[in-house]
This record gives structure tokens, sequence and C-alpha cells, in this order.
């Protein structure tokens, strides 16, 4: 059964415990969203996670969407969600001001998507690519553009896409052929067709806005020849209401291994009017502010469904009786003990728990960064925090959905058969999570990303931004006598993580496959030590309030057993990790193409 | 005729004059620079005076150092043409114009020994025509030696003689301009604008040419004839600016002029409308209100360019390099380019390429006489016969011939071959005969570049090698980019002891770059920085401490002959070596302050033994620490290595080799020298003030700082330095031994390396090659 209650205590630990010393500081400009209020936002997001999102996320996977005579119905029960979630001003929540947007910060805005990942991921989508798409038009589009067009998105009346696959071309875009022709009032005529666009067509708005990525028809050949285009769905009249219809139809939608709920469609434009956004053949730049963006939100995705995976495994291991525990009856008065009580079990169990926690701690540090890089008065502060979004952006994406998944496939093992079984819900959630290690930029791109990109950077300035954190924390509690052995071993995984780094970064200048080969590893290695990092600081919290006596002390010793469980059981994974990359290149790329 | 150049007379105190004059008191040779009397005022001196002075001001300095400044002896050619009568040879660089030029030879010959060589240094005047009317004696005593602007800098010399010519003073005019004066000689035939000019109007003629026809803009134009040809990166335009545009009609006028009918050049001889209002309105260059950029003052010192066919400045857009292999070095993908870039490229190198073939034999005796001119004297990467060597010869002759131009003879001599070849380990040229011959250095030339193809390294490693260059003696070769400094290098060193002390006598630290070493591979440093991998910083530093201290007492003399920049990690190792045997143009110095760090390879302590045991310091352990504290916290670097010399990073004894091309031979000598009865030093130990001193240097450097003239973070930095100085916990009666020292130097290097405005610091000069102020 799918059991979801956002957890709300761990979330305002990470926020307001864990991270209130990260080196960025107090915000000035975010002062006005005290933690009473960020609570009563998260309690808020909480209710509509559970109580409007939550119902509809069974039925929308089994009923799915259905395209008629060109028109996309999403699953009974979506336009009333949305509508709700909408007039609640939950599309609007991290929304520039200017546009009507709340300006909550980063970090509440990010466990309030987690929320709604957990409850509903195919629902997320929807507000989540409009999100996007205002980002690209805010930070790219003329004056006039904005106007028009962000009040109506910001507030999710209209809703946005991003077209850039097609179906010869994904992760390299450099191909694409749609043509954008410009046209005497400035604007442009684009036709083609696009591929695996997400509310690419629905019922939930009554305008939809399409980023579409085209060429001109003298562009330059590959990326450096590609430019942005706004294309309405309706070209809107002056007064702002959805106009005559703009040739963009529906070809079919896609038939997905989960994630049904939500509209993947074929586009068709068919010399549908749009205008430029950004420069011309600078496509790519406005693109890659909105990915960058999507990319930590998707990491969350996988967030938000490794832990509704754990919840609902939990609520079954309490719920099933099966066996007796090895150390004794626990259920006297039932035929079995409930499966909760076997190791195995709870070795499922505690792995989800504490890559949630791990991923979560993460996500409000990288999240504290975005609003640091916004909103951060001191320019070295903005810098340092704009180095550590480059380069964990990467991580979160792919570390979280990878977890994400593995959570996902772990609820199913704790069902055992039943999970198999649609009926029990969980299954649906491995389907769904699996998607968001591919798009966008699969997690190999991620990794390629960190250790092509990210790590030589600046001769490693981004890197400095992790790393210095972490060896300034490992040298101040290096003596601490309780927890020397938790030290001990972040600064074993970190020194791994170290020589890893030089490593890539040498063999990498003189072959750039000796890079790339040790890059999804290296991504994990690097993800491996952030968690546990932050797993030993939450540890030095837990202890303190315990012994301060604080009056959750439930909470808190489950943090620090949570913590050592991930000290014990899966920080082990970064010496495999660092063994995988010191091997290199060789035996990985040795076969001839024909012998496989 | 034997006897050698003890004192020598430039006449006419203009730019090249002076700047000549200052090069032969470079060399410690005495010097008369004479010029004409003024028509006003009382000093008779006051022109010569007058350049002296100046040069005295100018940047980059004409003067090796204060003391070569007073060898300059100045005068007049009224009052003083007789002391001619006391030099071995009379430079004159007079306006270009003949009556002057051979009224003066006829006064000069009634004043001058027979036997005191005269030389001209015109560059557009036939040689015959200045000797008309002069005496057989005269016109033996006579040559053409043409000098590039800077005389100190530019390495070319052009010595032209004619038939009359003796061959003993030409000898010795050669001798004395390349061991004394530092100069590279090429020999060239009395023809107009010699080799180097001939050749560099003639491109500049085609660049400018083909930027009008083609229609391209001046940064187009230079990014394309600039750094992908291997040319300076100011390109052609930019070049023009440099040297004067109103320079440009009286070479052209020149040369045209002077040159055959039928030569290329006459055809090409354009003048351009836009350039001749340009000079008419003062836009004559660097010099003038501006040239084809400017800085417009008025517009908060916007940069500007002008456009080519408007003639209005504007501002400057930057030309990004041709994409691909063709911005990269490629020429044969440069002139194939597609577009505009293509056909600039090949207007320019092709037309330049084809000219300076067909000046062999007439210009220059043999095609390296044709490269050395160019490279030497318009600092071209390659000259036209290596460019053509990688172009193809063959495939340059089917080009202009498709494009029914003429193809030069030495061409069709080529063929398919190369105009250099390496046979045997020896650098040969093709000759007009068809035939291969070796590449002859002059005696007391050697050269590792040579040597390396001659032989394999006796050890390698990534970032350096180690070489044997012969009599039993070896060379350390840095070879990483910049001749940056690692652990690699590190390693070899301590690998080379060993090796050096059972099979060979000495050790050479030398190599062929333009720079010794740029000191610490600080972008591996920093990298490590940034991921907080102090211990690997830490091995770095001692590593690099203990290598030094086993070059200083391994068993076997170990000599440094640095050129260039020798700074940071590159001024220590050579504090470590028993003798020194520098380029005069060295520039050294212990530079780490500036990126917010202090000398960690046993700089400090190799510095103050120095000036601990200089006897024109006062005694007491404070006044040697002082100066070692004031030079290393200002970064204060030689500008030549005269000035090393005042500044203790050259010893007294240590030697200068004026001459690039002899400065391995030359260390190869000294270190041979010091081979018999070679002993190691003997451990320094220091007296150092503790405490109180390190309060004291605080004090000085408080003033800096209240002065603004020291930040707030070199106040920390230099704090660093003062800690270490003066030995931390010191205490006056206590000695601290060399180990002891460098210790407190690791220790305190390691504190300041983890400093965030330390690494801001050293993140700056990496990206953007200058230092943060922080």
């Amino acid at each position: 059964m799918q059991v979801y209650e956002a957890p709300l205590r761990d979330m305002r630990f990470v926020i307001h415990e864990l991270h209130n010393d990260d080196g960025f500081g107090n915000i000035a400009a975010l002062e006005e969203f005290t933690p009473d209020l960020v609570d009563a936002v998260l309690e808020e997001a909480a209710k509509v996670a559970q109580e409007v999102l939550l119902p509809i996320n069974r039925s929308g996977d089994v009923e799915g969407c259905t395209l008629e005579n060109g028109v996309v119905r999403t699953p009974s029960g979506f336009k009333e969600a949305y509508t709700m979630f909408r007039e609640g001003g939950w599309c609007a929540l991290a929304s520039d001001p200017e546009w009507g947007g709340q300006g909550l910060p980063e970090v509440v805005n990010k466990m309030t998507e987690e929320m709604i990942c957990s409850a509903n991921l195919a629902f997320s989508l929807y507000p989540g690519l409009t999100h996007g798409a205002t980002t690209a038009i805010e930070g790219y589009a003329n004056e006039d553009l904005k106007r028009f067009y962000l009040p109506k998105m910001v507030s999710g009346e209209w809703s946005g896409t991003m077209c850039l696959t097609e179906s010869h071309c994904g992760t390299d875009l450099g191909m694409l052929r749609t043509k954008a022709v410009p046209q005497d009032d400035g604007s442009y005529k684009l036709t083609g067709s696009k591929i695996f666009i997400s509310a690419g067509e629905h019922d939930l708005a009554e305008n939809i806005i399409h980023l579409v990525l085209a060429r001109m028809p003298d562009a330059p050949a590959g990326v450096k020849g590609i430019s942005l285009f706004l294309v309405p769905k309706y070209v809107p009249k002056d007064d702002g209401t959805p106009g005559p219809s703009n040739g963009v139809s529906v070809a079919a939608i896609e038939h997905k291994m989960g994630l049904k709920a939500s509209a993947t469609c074929q586009l068709n434009f068919d010399g549908s009017t749009g205008w430029l956004v950004g420069r011309e053949n600078k496509g790519m730049e406005a693109m890659f502010t909105m990915m960058n963006t999507e990319r930590v939100s998707v990491g969350i995705q996988g967030l938000g469904v490794g832990e509704a995976a754990y919840q609902s495994a939990v609520w079954y291991a309490k719920d099933r009786l099966q066996g007796r525990s090895l150390s004794g009856v626990k259920n006297p008065n039932g035929p079995a003990d409930p499966i909760i009580v076997h190791p195995d079990v709870r070795r499922m169990l505690m792995t989800m728990r504490a890559y949630n926690e791990g991923c979560r701690a993460l996500s409000a540090w990288v999240s504290r960064a975005l609003d640091a890089e916004k909103h951060a008065a001191d320019p070295e502060v903005k810098q340092r925090a704009t180095d550590f979004v480059a380069l964990m952006t990467p991580v979160v994406k792919a570390l979280f959905t990878d977890l994400g998944h593995e959570s996902a496939h772990l609820a199913v093992q704790v069902y055992g058969g039943h999970g198999y079984i649609a009926e029990s819900g969980v299954e649906q959630f491995a389907r769904d999570a699996r998607i968001a290690m591919i798009y966008e930029g699969t997690n190999g791109i991620q990794a390629l990303d960190l250790v092509g990109r990210k790590l030589p950077a600046h001769m490693g300035r981004y890197l400095r931004s992790f790393f210095h954190p972490v060896s300034q924390f490992i040298e101040a509690h290096k003596a601490d006598a309780q927890f020397k052995p938790m030290i001990e071993a972040l600064e074993k995984a970190f020194g791994a993580l170290q020589l890893s780094t030089g490593t890539i970064a040498q063999k990498g200048m003189k072959d750039p496959e000796e890079a790339a080969a040790a890059a999804t590893d290296y991504l994990r290695l690097l993800g491996l030590v952030g968690m546990a990092f932050c797993f030993a600081k939450s540890a030095l919290i837990a202890r303190d309030q315990l012994a301060g006596g604080t009056g959750e002390a439930a909470f808190y010793k489950a943090k620090l057993a949570t913590a050592q469980f991930y000290f014990d059981r899966i920080l082990p994974q970064a010496t495999t990790a660092f063994l995988a990359i010191k091997a290199g290149k060789a035996s990985m790329m040795a076969l001839e193409d024909a012998a496989f | 005729m034997s006897q050698s150049i003890q004192k020598v007379c430039v006449i006419g105190a203009g730019t090249m004059g002076a700047g000549i004059a200052a090069q032969v008191a470079n060399a410690g040779v005495p010097v008369l620079l004479l010029d004409i009397v003024p028509k006003d005022g009382t000093n008779r001196n006051a022109v010569a005076e007058g350049a002296v002075a100046k040069m005295l001001k100018t940047e980059p300095a004409p003067f090796m150092s204060k003391a070569a400044a007073k060898l300059v002896e100045t005068g007049n050619i009224e009052d003083d043409l007789d002391k001619v009568a006391g030099c071995d040879w009379v430079i004159e660089a007079v306006i270009e114009r003949l009556d002057i030029k051979q009224s003066l030879y006829a006064r000069l010959e009634a004043v001058k020994r027979d036997g005191t060589a005269v030389s001209s240094n015109t560059s557009t005047i036939p040689l015959a025509q200045l000797v008309e009317g002069r005496s057989d004696a005269f016109k033996r005593d006579f040559l053409i030696t043409h000098f590039f602007n800077p005389p100190r800098y530019m390495r070319l010399l052009e010595i032209v003689t004619g038939p009359d010519t003796d061959v003993g003073v030409a000898a010795k005019v050669e001798q004395f301009a390349d061991v004394a004066m530092g100069k590279t000689v090429v020999h060239a035939s009395d023809t107009p604008g010699f080799i180097a000019n001939r050749i560099g109007t003639y491109w500049i003629q085609l660049g400018l040419n083909a930027a009008f026809d083609l229609g391209l803009t001046v940064e187009q134009a230079d990014a394309i004839a600039g750094k992908p040809m291997g040319v300076p990166k100011t390109g052609i335009f930019g070049l023009v600016d440099l040297v004067g545009i109103d320079l440009m009609p009286h070479l052209q006028a020149s040369l045209t002029s002077t040159l055959p009918k039928d030569d290329p050049y006459q055809a090409i001889a354009r003048t351009h409308p836009l350039i001749e209002k340009m000079i008419r309105d003062g836009y004559t260059g660097r010099k003038g209100k501006g040239g084809f950029y400017r800085l417009n003052k008025e517009q908060g010192r916007r940069k500007e360019t002008i456009d080519l066919a408007s003639g209005e400045y504007r501002e400057t857009i930057r030309a990004s390099a041709p994409s691909g292999p063709a911005g990269k070095g490629n020429l044969r993908a440069l002139v194939e380019a597609k577009g505009q870039t293509g056909a600039y490229a090949w207007a320019v190198l092709g037309g330049t390429l084809a000219y300076a073939a067909a000046l062999v034999p007439s210009a220059a005796a043999d095609v390296v006489a044709i490269d050395d001119a160019m490279k030497l004297g318009y600092n071209w990467k390659a000259g036209p016969f290596e460019m053509i060597d990688t172009l193809g010869a063959a495939w340059l002759a089917a080009r202009l011939e498709a494009e029914g131009q003429p193809v030069p003879e030495i061409l069709k001599i080529a063929g398919d071959r190369t105009f250099y070849r390496v046979e045997d380990g020896k650098r040969q040229f093709l000759g007009l005969d068809g035939e291969y011959h070796d590449i002859v250095r002059p005696h007391g030339v050697l050269r590792l570049a040579d040597i390396k193809l001659a032989s394999k390294p006796l050890l390698r490693n990534a970032s350096a090698a180690l070489w044997d260059i012969g009599e039993g003696v070896v060379a350390l070769e840095f070879t990483g980019k910049m001749n940056a400094l690692d652990g690699e290098v590190m390693k070899l060193i301590v690998e080379a002891i060993p090796l050096v002390a059972a099979k060979y006598k000495a050790l050479v630290v030398y190599n062929d770059a333009d720079n010794f070493s740029v000191g610490a591979n600080l972008g591996l440093a920093l990298f490590a920085l940034n991921i907080a991998a102090y211990s690997e910083i830490e091995k770095l530093v001692a590593g690099g401490q203990m290598a030094y201290k086993g070059l200083k007492y391994a068993p076997f003399p170990v000599v440094g002959a640095p050129a260039g920049m020798a700074v940071g990690g590159g001024c220590e190792i050579l504090l470590h070596c028993d003798a020194i045997q520098a380029h005069a143009e060295l520039y050294t110095g212990l530079v780490e302050c500036g990126v917010g760090l202090i000398p960690g390879w046993g700089g400090n302590g190799e510095l103050l033994d120095r000036w601990q045991k200089n006897k024109f310091l006062p005694k007491g352990p404070m006044p040697a620490v002082a100066k070692v504290f004031e030079t290393v916290s200002t970064a204060s670097v030689s500008r030549s290595a005269a000035q090393a010399k005042e500044m203790l990073f050259l010893r007294a004894d240590d030697a200068i080799t004026m001459n690039r091309d002899r400065l391995l031979y030359d260390a190869r000598e000294k270190a041979l020298a010091l081979v018999d009865g070679y002993t190691a030093p003997e451990p320094p130990t220091f007296r150092l003030p503790g405490e109180s001193g390190r309060v004291g240097l605080g004090m000085a450097a408080e003033g800096f700082h209240k002065q603004g003239k020291a930040t707030d973070y070199d106040m920390v930095v230099s704090d660093a330095l003062a800690n270490v100085l003066s030995g931390g916990e010191a205490d006056l009666v206590e000695t601290v031994s060399e180990q002891e020292l460098l210790k407190l130097e690791r220790e305190t290097f390691m504190r300041l390396v983890r400093e965030p405005r330390s690494i801001a610091r050293v993140e700056h000069m990496l990206e953007t090659g200058k230092p943060l102020r922080n």
C-alpha cells in the first residue's frame, strides 16, 4: 500500500539544525522567512501532498493519459488537484515576486518538491516543467515576453514545456533539425517534430508555452547554431486571453514504463509562430540555465520516490506476519512475527532510510547554496555558492535518482511476491523512479559533467567549496573521543576521494577516456563522502541534543543509529568506488567492438 | 689586426645609436657617445647627455646596471671627434642621409687609426655608396652593422661587408658583437633592406594590402597573421603601430628606389589613402595620437580600432583565432582554411614565403641566414624555410604554379625534400647545390637542442631530463610547461645525484627555453589546495628542500646556467648551486610573497647566508635579516644578471654570458674549472634575532602598510616571512642550524598555504597572470 507522511521533523532538522553553519551565512534578503514561517509552509505542503496528491497517485498510474482527436486528457482527479494546487499558490512558491511569485527560499521549495514527488511523481512534472520554463524566460527573454508570459506561467494558469529531443537526437542536440524562419515582424515560424515532451499537451491549463530549440536557416552546424524560441499553443490576444491555435499538434502520447499520469507527447510544429529567447545561436546557453535548475529538481524526484518507497515498505514490514524472530518470539499473540524483526528486512529498511536521510541532508546543503547564489550580499560567498551548486548539481541529479531507484526496488523486495503485483502500489515506485536516472541528461552524462567540466574548472576551484568544509570538519573533530571511529572512517573515505580526484585530474589531462571511465564511480564516491559528512555532523548534533535533554530523544536517537548504520553499512561502498577508479579504463575498453 | 676591441665610439645619439652604446657598456666596455652640438644652449654635449639621461628612465631599460651607464662618455662631434683615435670600433648611427654620412666619414678618416673599424648602422643605403670617395685604407676598415631596435633586447645583427673590407677587421667586429654584445651575426649581401627588413617590409605590405582588399577588420587580420602564423601576437597592424606608421612611406620609398624594377616588391608597394590620412593627422601609432589601435581616454580608456573602410574609430572587437588546427599552429590548415581566414593567410604567408625563397643566394648565402634573420629580427617562431618545411616545399611550389606565379629556384631544387633534416643526429640544411650540409655552430656555441638530436637522455620523466653534454658534464633540463617545477623534477634530481657522482665530473642546470623556470607548478599546487590535499603539498615542499640540498652537498660541482626568468623555485635552485654562469638577461628573484606564500625550498636560508657573509654589512644578526626581508617581502626581481649580483642572487664571482647561444658552453667550462679539488660546502649556521627581530621587521612593514604600499594581507605574509628569517623562537645566543631553519620554513609555508587569501592570490595569478593585491 502506498503510504506517505511527510518527514517534517527530519526536514526541520536539516534546515534549521544541520546547515545553519555551512559557511553561506545568514542571507539578509531571506530574513522575513523565519523558522516559524518555514515550518508552517512545510506543514501546509505536507497536507497538500498527503491529502490531495497521494490519493490520485495509483489511480493515475492505472488510468494513464489518453489522446483522443488531438486532445490529451489527464487521469481522473488531476484537473481538480491541479486547480487546487494552483489556487493554493503552490505553483508560484519559489518564483520571483516581480512576476507574482512568493519568493520563498529554495531550501523550503526543494523540501516542498520532495513532498510532492513522494506523493505523486507524475503530477510533479506539470508544475515542475512550468517552473523550469519560467526560469529560462526570466533569464533570457526580452522584457515584452517576460511581461506578457511570466505572470500567467508563474501563477500556473499557463503551463510550460521544454522541447529539446527529436527522434534522432537526445544527448547530442547539435544534430537537431527543427527550423525557425525569421519573419518581417521579428517573430519566427517554427517547423519540425519533437518527441518525449513532458506535459507537451494536457487539460490542466488554458494555454501551454513551449520553449523550443531550433535552428535558423543560416545557423552554423552543431550546437553553436541552435537558438531557443518561445512558442505558445495558442497565440495570446493582446488582452492576454488565449487566441488562435498556433499549429502545434500532438502526434501521439508515448507509452511508457511508468510515470503514466504524465503526458509525454510527440509534438509537431507546423509553421508555428515563435519568438527568440536570448541571443541568436545561443540557445544552448539558455537551455543549460533551465536544465541546471531542473537537474537538481530531478534529483529531488529520486529522493521523493525513495522516501515514499521507504514508508510504504515500513508499513508493510510491520503489517506482514511471517516467521519468527531469531532472537525469540516478538508477537506471541499472533500466528507469526511482523517481518520487521528479521535482520535482512531491517537491512533493506535501514538502507532506504539512510539513503533518504543522507540525500535530504545533502539537498538542504545544495538548496542553501542556491539561496546564497541568488541572494548573498558578499561576492565571495556568492561565488562559493555558485561553485558549490555547479559542482553538486550532477551529484544531486545522479546520486539521488540512483539511490531513489534502488530504494524503490528494495521496497518491492520487502513486499516479496506482493510487491510484484500492481495492487501493492510499490512496483509503481520502481517504474516511476526509473526515468529520473535518464531524463535531463542521463546519469552517465551527469558523471561526465562532473569529471570533465566541474572537476578541472579553474584548477579545481569548484571542488574547494566541498573539500574545504569537509577537511575542516575532520580536523576540528578528530580529537572527539566518542566519535573517533566515525571521523576516522570519514577521513579515510575523504582521503580516497582526494586521491581519486588527483588521479582523475592527472590521467584525464593526458587521456580523457580515463576520466570518462572513472566518472560514474567518482560521482558515487563524492556523493558517499558528502552524505558521510552530513551524517557525521548530524551525529554530533544529535549527541549534543541528547546530552542537553531536549525532549525529542526518539528523533535524535534514531538519527544517531541511522548515522552509525550509514558508516557501518553504506560508506564502505566508497572503497569499492575507489578501487574501481584506481583500476583505470584498461579492462573496460579491452574488447574489440566485434567481441561484444 | 688581432688586437681586440677595448673601446668603442658611437656617433649619433638617437634611439638606435644610444641603445647600441648602452649595449656596449653593458658588456663592460667603455664607449664614447657623440652627437651634434645643439644650435642653442650652452651645453655642447646636451644631445648625447640627454640621450643617456633619457635611457636611464626608459622601460624596458637599455642599461643592465647603473655601473654600465657610467661607462658611457658623452661628447660632440665638433670637440671630441679626435677621441676616436683611442677607439677600436666606430659605429655610425646618424640620420639616413647619404651626404651627411659621407661627410662624417671624411672627417673620421682624418682622425681614426688604421685598423679601427668603422661601421654604419644604415638600414637602407648600399655600402658601395657609403664609401664613395674614401681611401682604400678606409674601405678596408669599413662595413655595415645593422642592429635592431631595441639593441639590448633584439639579438639579430646583420653584417654586410664590401669587396674591399678587410677580413680581419670584419672578424674583429663580429667577434666583439657576438661575444661581448651578445648578438647573433647573420651575414647579408649588400642588397637593399638586407635580409630581415627586406622580407619583413614585404610581409607587412602584403598584410596591409590584403586586409584592405579582402575587407577584413584590423582585429581579424591580426588574429590571423599573428599567433596562428607563428609570429608575435601583435600581428601586422599592431606591429606597424609599434614601429610607427609614418616610417612606412620612408621604407617604401627607399626600397622602391633601390630595388630592381622587376623585384616583386615594386608590384605590391601601394599607398593606402587611409594610412596617408592617418599620418597627416598625426595618427602615427603608439608614439603619436594612436594608430590602427588606440586607447580613447575621453571614453574611459576605451580600446578602439580604426575601421579600414570608413576611417572612423570604433570600439575594439576582439577577433577570435581561427578554429581548429588552423588556429593552433598548423600552417597548412591555416592557408587552406575556408573563407577570409584562408584567403588572408595565403595572401600574406604564401607571398612572403615565395619572396623569401627567391632571396637565396642574392640577399643571403643560405636558407639558415634567412631563417635566423627572421627569427631574431622579427621574433618569428620559425623562419621562412622552416615554415615552408611544415607546408611542404613541393606543395608550395605546386600552389604557386597553379596560381601562375613564378616558382623560386630553390623550391625547384628542394623538390619533394625539406630544407632541414636530421642525419646521424646532426641538423643539416639544403644548399643551392642540392646537397645537405651540416649546420656548423661557431666555436664556443653549444646547443642542448643539438645534443638532444644526437643522443638519448640519461634520465627522463614528465618534468625533467638529464643529458650528457660532453667533457664529463651532464645537464639537468626542466621540460614541463613554462619549465614549472614539481615533484617529478625533484625526483629526477634525487636520482641524478648518485649517477653523476659515480660516472661524471659535474652538473649544469640549463635549458634552451626563453625562461629558465617560472618556479613551482602553481596550477598543480592550487589543485591540491582546492581539494585540501595538504599532505601532498607538504611532501612537495619537503621533497624540494631535500633535492636542492642534495645538489648543494653533492660531491661534484653544480653550475646554474639561467637565462630569462628564474623566479621562485627557479631562483632557489640557483641559490643552491656552487656557481652560476648566467645569461646577461636574467630576471631572477624570490617572488613567492606575490602569491601569498614564502620561499619553501630553502631559499630563505641560502639568501640569508649570503647576506650574513657579506662584508659590507654591519655586524650583528639583524642587518642581513633585514636585507633578505626587504628583497623577499617585496618580491623583487632583477632586471639583468648584473643587477642580480647587486641583490646577491648571484655571487660576485659568478659569471655572465652575453650571447645566449654561448651560455651552455660557458657553463660547462665554468663547471670543469671547479672539478679539480672540489669539496662540497660546509652547512652554514645562522645567528638570528628571534622574536625581537620579527617585531622589528613587522614595524618596518607597518610603515609601508600605513603609506598604502602594503595591503592587509601583505602584512600577514610578510609576518610569516619575518617569522622564518628571524628564526622563530630563536634566541640570540643560540645558533640555528640549516636543518632547523628548513623545518621552520616548511612549517610556516604550510600554515600560510591554507589561508584563503593566499589561495585567492595563487588563483588570481594563474587566471589572469597578474598578482592580486588583497
